[in-house]
């Protein structure tokens, strides 16, 4: 009897533990979707794509989608700091320091800026009355490496921002017709430059972090923009921030679409003979190349699943074509060599003519 | 006991000054970010005369008849951004902190033009021409300015010089102002004294951070 009611004691114990466990804090690896031993870089990847899908803009249907939200950027604020993530592997939710958590919102807009541009992206048509500040394109220069396997750019943008000054000032200038009486049936038309009132603006500089991720397979002139992060315009609302991604050359790697071209310079025995070889990747995976045949100058090799991934599904990748040439010896051959190599390929003179350049 | 008193002390001063230097570094790695980097895109002060560096589509009307470059005292126009890079055959490393002393180019954002200047007399002043020359970034030897300041890296509150690579002016103003079209700009020009008109400051601008490297898998 005792021994029974010892076990039903431990088994509430034990439940006991379990509840207090889950209800301690948020399992913030599982919200992200990430393993405990992921970098920062799969943790960023992670929240920009459930950050798109989590948005409470995109599930106007679901009642918790705020909540969720919510504790996707909890989870992302932890994990993405160093300090933070180490105590919550440490201590869990609950030993987390009661530091400043800064707003999800900036979180989020630092990566993506505005909420408004992500989903629909409409009211920007609506605005034909409202001035805008002038756009910023930036040439972001991207190696074929971050092509290959992301990475992500973070910039300091400083910015003049419009702030509330004492007094007032004069805005929408506009020319106005006024029509002045001389005399009886006599009137005069001038011109006047007509302002309304406004408070008054002054201009402080501001700075904030954004981040840009450099998406695997992102190809030239693709744009990352942040809205709102341009000029200002002093009567109206901001002009944006555009990044505009820039493939650089590569020495090794030439990229078609998704696929990669390079080529192999390969010594005259090794093209008779065979050889094996590795190529380095761009991620540093080696590629591994094993000829048993004759190559000629000229073949190709493709290697499929060894190009770039596609933006769209960076599942599929697309091939690796590698054209082998062949190196001739530098050095003319001495004369017992010559009667070597007639002996070894037993080929009688062939010596054909023919037009070439008309596919003969 | 005094002895032991005395040893205390010492343990105690050297965690504090253990602290101090930690705390200095950290401080350190905060504004590490005040470098100029390769790659980031800046408006330029010029100190004395507080105006811009700016470029636009409008051609001198003498000299090389290239594009003009003026200084303009509104903060808040598009045609003030000037971008970062390298050499001509030689780009440099995005991210990556300019040296003082480094040799770099100043491409005008919104035309593509680098900043350029050659012996052609400027139209106020009678110093030398400075112009916007090239296009889509690429123009010629004579883009290239080398930027002087005290220090190792460029600081974005630094007050720098940028002298050209070539004929060895120094990027001025002397406050000489244009007429209509562009009512109210100041004449940029090189000179060859270097004086309290040649410097210029980092302001507004999208600043570029060093990346991490991408992501390897070496196999052993």
């Amino acid at each position: 009897m005792a021994s029974r009611r010892l076990s039903l004691n431990s088994a509430c114990c034990l439940l006991l533990y379990f509840v207090a466990a889950v209800l301690a804090g948020r399992d913030f690896y599982k919200i992200l979707g990430v393993s405990k031993s992921a970098s920062i870089k799969d943790i960023k990847k992670a929240y920009r794509k459930l950050a798109l899908q989590l948005h409470p803009d995109r599930n106007p249907d679901d009642p918790q989608a705020q909540d969720k939200f919510q504790d996707l950027g909890a989870a992302y604020e932890v994990l993405s700091d160093e300090e933070k993530r180490k105590q919550y592997d440490a201590y869990g939710e609950e030993g987390l320091k009661e530091g400043h958590h800064s707003s999800h919102g900036d979180i989020f807009s630092s990566f993506f800026g505005d909420f408004g541009f992500m989903f629909g992206g409409n009211p920007r048509q609506q605005d034909r009355n409202i001035p805008r500040g002038n756009d910023i394109v930036l040439d972001l220069e991207v190696t074929l490496e971050e092509v290959y396997s992301g990475n992500f750019v973070e910039v300091v943008r400083n910015k003049p921002v419009a702030k509330e000054a004492p007094g007032k000032r004069k805005c929408n200038c506009r020319q106005e017709m006024r029509t002045t009486q001389l005399g009886p049936g006599r009137f005069q038309m001038t011109q006047e430059v007509v302002c309304d009132e406004c408070p008054n603006v002054k201009l402080v500089n501001e700075e904030r972090t954004l981040e840009v991720e450099i998406e695997q397979g992102v190809r030239d002139d693709m744009e990352y923009p942040f809205i709102g992060e341009g000029e200002p315009h002093i009567d109206g609302e901001p002009g944006d921030l555009r990044f505009r991604i820039k493939v650089m050359k590569h020495p090794v790697f030439e990229r078609r679409g998704d696929d990669l071209y390079t080529n192999v310079t390969i010594s005259l025995a090794e093209a008779l003979v065979g050889f094996e070889m590795d190529i380095t990747h761009l991620d540093g995976h080696k590629v591994h190349i094993l000829r048993d045949k004759i190559t000629k100058p000229g073949a190709k090799l493709w290697k499929k699943g060894e190009g770039l991934p596609n933006f769209d599904n960076n599942n599929i990748r697309g091939s690796l074509i590698v054209t082998f040439d062949v190196d001739f010896p530098r050095e003319q051959l001495t004369e017992q060599q010559r009667e070597g190599i007639k002996q070894l390929l037993k080929q009688k003179p062939l010596q054909k003519v023919y037009n070439g350049l008309q596919g003969y | 006991m005094r002895l032991k008193r005395v040893f205390h002390e010492q343990i105690f001063m050297t965690l504090f000054l253990l602290l101090v230097c930690v705390s200095l570094q950290c401080q350190c790695r905060e504004s590490e970010f005040n470098y100029v980097t390769c790659g980031s895109l800046v408006k330029l002060l010029n100190i004395k005369h507080n105006v811009r560096l700016h470029s636009h589509d409008v051609k001198y009307g003498s000299g090389s008849g290239q594009q003009s470059v003026t200084g303009v005292e509104v903060p808040d126009d598009a045609n003030s951004y000037w971008r970062i890079r390298g050499k001509p055959n030689a780009p440099c490393q995005r991210g990556v902190a300019i040296k003082c002393g480094q040799s770099i180019r100043l491409t005008h954002m919104n035309t593509g033009r680098n900043l350029h200047t050659h012996h052609f007399v400027s139209p106020l002043s009678g110093n030398q021409e400075v112009s916007a020359f090239g296009e889509n970034g690429e123009g010629d030897d004579l883009d290239v300015w080398a930027v002087q300041c005290s220090g190792i890296h460029w600081e974005r509150d630094d007050d720098v010089r940028f002298k050209h690579v070539g004929t060895d002016v120094f990027l001025s103003i002397t406050g000489e102002q244009y007429g209509h079209p562009i009512k109210g700009q100041r004449e940029v020009h090189g000179m060859s004294s270097a004086n309290y008109n040649n410097y210029w400051r980092t302001m507004e601008g999208v600043f570029i951070k060093p990346s991490a490297e991408p992501l390897r898998h070496d196999e052993l």
